[in-house]
């Protein structure tokens, strides 16, 4: 019977007020969004380059076949193999060169069947797939990316015999076992063999690979051993490991990680606020009714139990609705993860994201209820009925005690009474203002460092101006037109050689010489190597992987010559840019002892300020065999990066409206709670303009302490959490910058979006009738 | 001599949805500057509306009301805010002090509203007013931690602030013990001597007894007026009003 009466009354409740109820509905529903969206994209940061790889059927090992050895009908028997479970054809390719928007760079032309294939299949980003008796080509989406090719262009094919010729570009494809890793392997462009067979008619010229699926995927090594166990030989040239390709493009997307983690953290700290302080705002809002009830007999129990009813009811309503809103946002932050691994992404309805959040929203509006509600049935009430609402604090605070000493003007004093008269509730709203801060405060330092990156690509390790790669010209004709050439002012030469740890762990190592002493190398421990020494700088990824430390020695073996280990003295950490920083740098002249014969291919360039790269560009091409390729760094930033800065802008933003929200909360509470003192003061004299001036001031100094705590703990904060995740992502030193001269407008725009908030209840305050306030004593 | 106040067929019709209350129906008074009046009459009889409309609180429905050069009717919210600032000192039953702010700043509020800041010669009026009242001891204290008696002349010292010209006390013994009650009738006394106008309303005949002129409001209605002095005589004739 009582519990009969208490679900009347809830209902009677809901429906009675609906616009409380629709707010409520929204707010728990947007904050159930904002933990779906954080939740969905901790959760699945991984999840994009898993699903393409699922969904395409991508093989776990290409393995590149030496064809002097083997024969087409070893491709079966390699297929039928055990452990393996599905094969490709035998794939052939040849390595040729592409005019790419005026550079000569090489490429990897490959045959792909005109059907599609069981395993690997290529994802169609853009375009349609290959005709048959068509001659025209597919590009990898990379491509797109580093020469912004499109869909209905032209690339110019070197032929066997040397002609070029021009290929329309149809669409552009992703292929999951393109390894970013190995960052000598040219782009890939997908032909039919039928084309192939046309620019490179001699099918000795082409190469064969094969891409294989595992029963166990872990077990690649293993396989490439079986397969040369069984062709009795070392067929394999070279493999690629899917698990290599995965970590080289889920590291491309690490930028990504760190911001979207660091917006998952700032949704969950939000969503909990949102919805504490909304729903706390509203049930004590109802102080008269908590009142009547008790008159009426409920007891607190009873009481606890209605406002429990009814916002759980609420809750149960709007969490699915906020659940199924934030799924379906969700590919939203997590479309910079996917982009940058050329796919799309959707994230999965999964067991655990919804237990989560539809467990998580209902718990927090039930936590809140109950302290809300608990405070409400505890309350005096004869009390309660005549205010309305919980009583300020009685006693007057230091800082009014202060603002009065200081002869600040009376709204002042009285607007920083109201923000200590309800010390709890200012700290829940000034907290969530500072979480606004915050959340501003991240995008403006993502902004400056990211600034500080962009006008020095050097501090994430690019330290050139312009590289050079050269095929046919020779090493010292290459270097003399170099020191030549217009606009370089120095130059270093590298060659990549591949090497391993006696654990039997392959990387590559960069032989250098030149002018070293130019380049502004990032030395994050240690010191730079001296050249024609065994002293070795080598990458954070390299030094975590193989455990290593300034000061170790490490022994390798370099696979041009085997037998002959050679060992070098780590003096430094460098930062590396490419290959998850797994890398290392040697004195080329001290490497050429171990390894004979090898000559540098490619040149780093420091150009001189005034420099045009036209004309080096030119003078490059007309004295060479047209074969050196000249790329200048452009941008060190991705561009997925600078959209992601847009989004956390967008999150503050959200931040600051649901503060903004909260604001109003609090100053229509504190104005309910006020009736009888705001009553008083205007039949004391004071004006409308000085109850809106009062209320605004309390708003203000809200917000202007919000602003003066929030930036300096949302520079901290986002330098520790930008350090933090660096770290975990194998990033390495993060150098944080904030603009003081934003810092100094955010503290008038936090005191300004404060008093905004309170407008309204300020002006209702200053409408209040002073004689029904006198009627009600 | 033009009066201070002059009231002047003053009607105040309360609506709450159809229905409409009369509280008053046509009221005309005039009070002489430095007179002590006191409006005698039963609860619902109007008086507390009757202070109200004097005080520039609420807008009356018809009629006018003229306190020394403002007629209340036409202003604004804002100039009638200024007006009360200015030229009202009101006392209430409930002493209506402001919880959190101590006594001291209670009393100042009122000055702090007109001129904004606080100063050396605020501090020198307050301090007199609280000593004159016999609460300068209290003056750090907050209302809460006073008696009733006590808290009523804060009230007070906080109604005289301004140096109103006109000093509105509403039912000022009506939550009051006898001796309380007789220790603010005397201050108000003492502050009439000093030359202050008080308009105040009871229903307390010892406390209408102190004015010079007692007027009887019943059904929103003047319907007698007599000489003060006679707390019996008062009594009786408010017994009679039913």
């Amino acid at each position: 019977m009582t519990m009969r009466a208490i679900l009347k009354k809830a209902r009677a409740d809901i429906l009675s007020r609906p616009m409380i109820s629709l707010l409520i509905v929204i707010t728990v529903a947007i904050s159930a969004t904002l933990l779906t969206l954080a939740l969905a994209t901790l959760m699945n940061l991984n999840a994009p380059y898993d699903q393409v790889f699922q969904e395409l059927n991508a093989a776990h090992v290409w393995i590149y076949l030496d064809r002097e050895r083997v024969g087409r009908r070893d491709v079966e028997r390699i297929r039928s193999l055990p452990g393996v479970e599905q094969g490709t054809d035998l794939r052939y390719y040849v390595t040729t060169r592409a005019d790419l928007r005026g550079n000569r760079v090489p490429v990897s032309l490959r045959a792909i069947p005109l059907e599609t294939p069981q395993v690997n299949r290529l994802l169609l980003e853009e375009g349609r797939h290959l005709a048959p008796r068509q001659v025209e080509l597919l590009a990898s989406t990379n491509l797109d990316d580093l020469y912004k090719l499109s869909t209905g262009e032209t690339i110019g094919l070197t032929r066997a015999d040397g002609k070029k010729v021009d290929l329309p570009v149809i669409g552009l494809a992703y292929n999951p076992m393109w390894d970013t890793y190995r960052n000598d392997q040219p782009p890939y462009i997908y032909v039919s063999e039928e084309t192939l067979r046309q620019l490179h008619p001699d099918e000795s010229t082409w190469a064969w690979s094969m891409g294989l699926r595992l029963n166990n995927p872990q077990s690649v090594e293993k396989m490439v051993t079986r397969i040369e166990t069984a062709l009795h030989g070392d067929v394999v040239e070279s493999y690629t490991d899917w698990r290599d390709v995965k970590r080289a493009a889920v590291f491309g997307a690490r930028v990504n990680f760190i911001f979207l983690s660091a917006f998952s953290f700032f949704a969950i700290l939000a969503t909990v606020l949102v919805i504490a302080s909304s729903i706390g705002s509203i049930v004590l809002s109802q102080f008269k009714q908590i009142g009547i009830l008790k008159t009426l007999g409920f007891t607190k129990n009873q009481i606890l139990w209605l406002y429990l009813g009814e916002y759980l009811i609420l809750s149960l309503i709007a969490t699915p609705i906020g659940l199924l809103l934030g799924i379906a946002l969700s590919p939203l932050p997590l479309k910079s993860v996917a982009a940058s691994l050329n796919t799309t992404f959707q994230p999965p309805l999964t067991v655990p994201l919804t237990a989560s959040v539809l467990s998580a929203v209902p718990a927090v509006v039930v936590g809140s209820t109950l302290s809300a509600a608990y405070r409400g049935a505890r309350a005096n009430i004869i009390k309660s009925m005549a205010v309305g609402a919980e009583a300020p604090r009685k006693k007057s605070s230091w800082g009014i005690r202060l603002a009065t000493r200081l002869g600040l003007p009376i709204v002042l004093v009285l607007g920083l009474n109201d923000l200590f008269a309800k010390p709890f509730r200012s700290l829940m709203t000034g907290f969530n203002l500072v979480l606004g801060v915050v959340g501003i405060v991240f995008g403006l330092t993502l902004n400056d460092t990211l600034g500080t990156y962009k006008a020095n690509p050097a501090l994430m390790g690019i330290v050139q101006d312009a590289m050079v790669t050269r095929r046919r010209t020779s090493d010292r004709k290459t270097r003399h037109l170099l020191r030549e050439a217009p606009g370089v002012a120095s130059f270093y030469s590298e060659v990549l050689l591949d090497a391993e740890s006696p654990r039997g762990r392959s990387f590559q190592v960069r032989a250098i010489e030149g002018d070293l002493g130019a380049f502004p190398f990032q030395i994050q421990e240690g010191r730079f190597l001296q050249a024609n020494t065994h002293e070795a700088v080598a990458g954070r990824g390299l030094m975590s992987w193989l455990k290593l430390e300034v000061g170790d020695e490490l022994t390798i073996t370099f696979d041009e010559n085997p037998n002959r280990p050679t060992t070098w003295r780590i003096v430094g950490q460098y930062g590396e840019p490419t290959n998850s920083g797994e890398m290392m740098m040697v004195s080329l002249p001290t490497a050429s002892r171990w390894v004979r014969g090898i000559e540098p291919d490619t040149y780093f360039l420091k150009l001189a300020r005034d420099s045009r790269t036209t004309y080096l560009k030119e003078y490059l091409k007309q004295n060479s065999d047209e074969d050196l390729n000249v790329m200048f760094t452009k941008q060190a930033i991705p561009d997925d990066v600078l959209s992601l800065q847009l989004a956390i802008f967008a999150l503050a933003a959200i931040l600051i409206g649901i503060a903004l929200i909260n604001v109003f909360n609090t100053s229509l509470l504190a104005m309910q709670e006020k009736t009888r003192d705001i009553g008083i003061l205007k039949t004391l004299g004071m004006t409308p303009a000085q109850v809106i001036a009062m209320v605004n001031a309390s708003a203000g100094l809200l917000g202007l302490i919000a602003a003066l705590m929030g930036i300096p703990l949302g520079f901290a904060l986002t330098k520790r959490l930008l350090g933090t995740l660096s770290e975990t992502y194998g990033f390495g030193e993060v150098h944080v910058a904030l603009n003081l001269l934003y810092v100094g407008l955010l503290i008038p725009l936090m005191v300004l979006v404060s008093m905004a908030g309170s407008i309204l209840p300020g002006r209702r305050a200053a409408e209040l009738s002073i004689v029904r306030v006198l009627r009600n004593e | 001599m033009t009066p201070l106040v002059k009231i002047d067929d003053l009607r105040k019709t309360y609506r709450t949805g159809a229905v409409a209350y009369e509280a008053l129906k046509g009221v005309s008074i005039d009070i002489a500057a430095g007179e002590f009046v006191t409006v005698m009459g039963h609860s619902g009889s109007g008086k507390s509306t009757l202070l109200h409309l004097i005080g520039g609180l609420d807008h009356p429905t018809s009629g006018s009301v003229k306190v020394g050069d403002h007629t209340l009717q036409t202003m604004s919210e804002t100039a009638l805010a200024k007006f009360r600032r200015g030229n009202i000192g009101f006392v209430f039953q409930f002493f209506n002090l402001i919880d959190n702010l101590t006594i001291r700043a209670n009393v100042e509020l009122p000055a702090l509203l007109s001129n904004g800041r606080s100063g050396s010669a605020l501090r020198e009026r307050s301090d007199e007013l609280l000593q004159d009242l016999g609460i300068v001891d209290q003056a750090e204290k907050h209302p809460w931690q006073l008696s009733g008696g006590q808290q009523q002349r804060v009230a007070i010292a906080r109604a005289l602030i301004n140096q109103p010209t006109l000093l509105l006390v509403d039912e000022p013994t009506g939550n009051l013990d006898s001796a309380s009650s007789e220790t603010v009738l005397e201050i108000l006394d003492t502050c009439h001597s000093e030359g202050q106008t008080i308009l105040m309303v009871t229903h307390d005949p010892r406390a209408a007894a102190r004015g010079q002129r007692v007027l009887f409001l019943h059904d929103g209605q003047i319907v007698d007026r007599t000489a003060g002095g006679s707390a019996g005589r008062i009594g009786q004739r408010l017994a009679e009003m039913g």
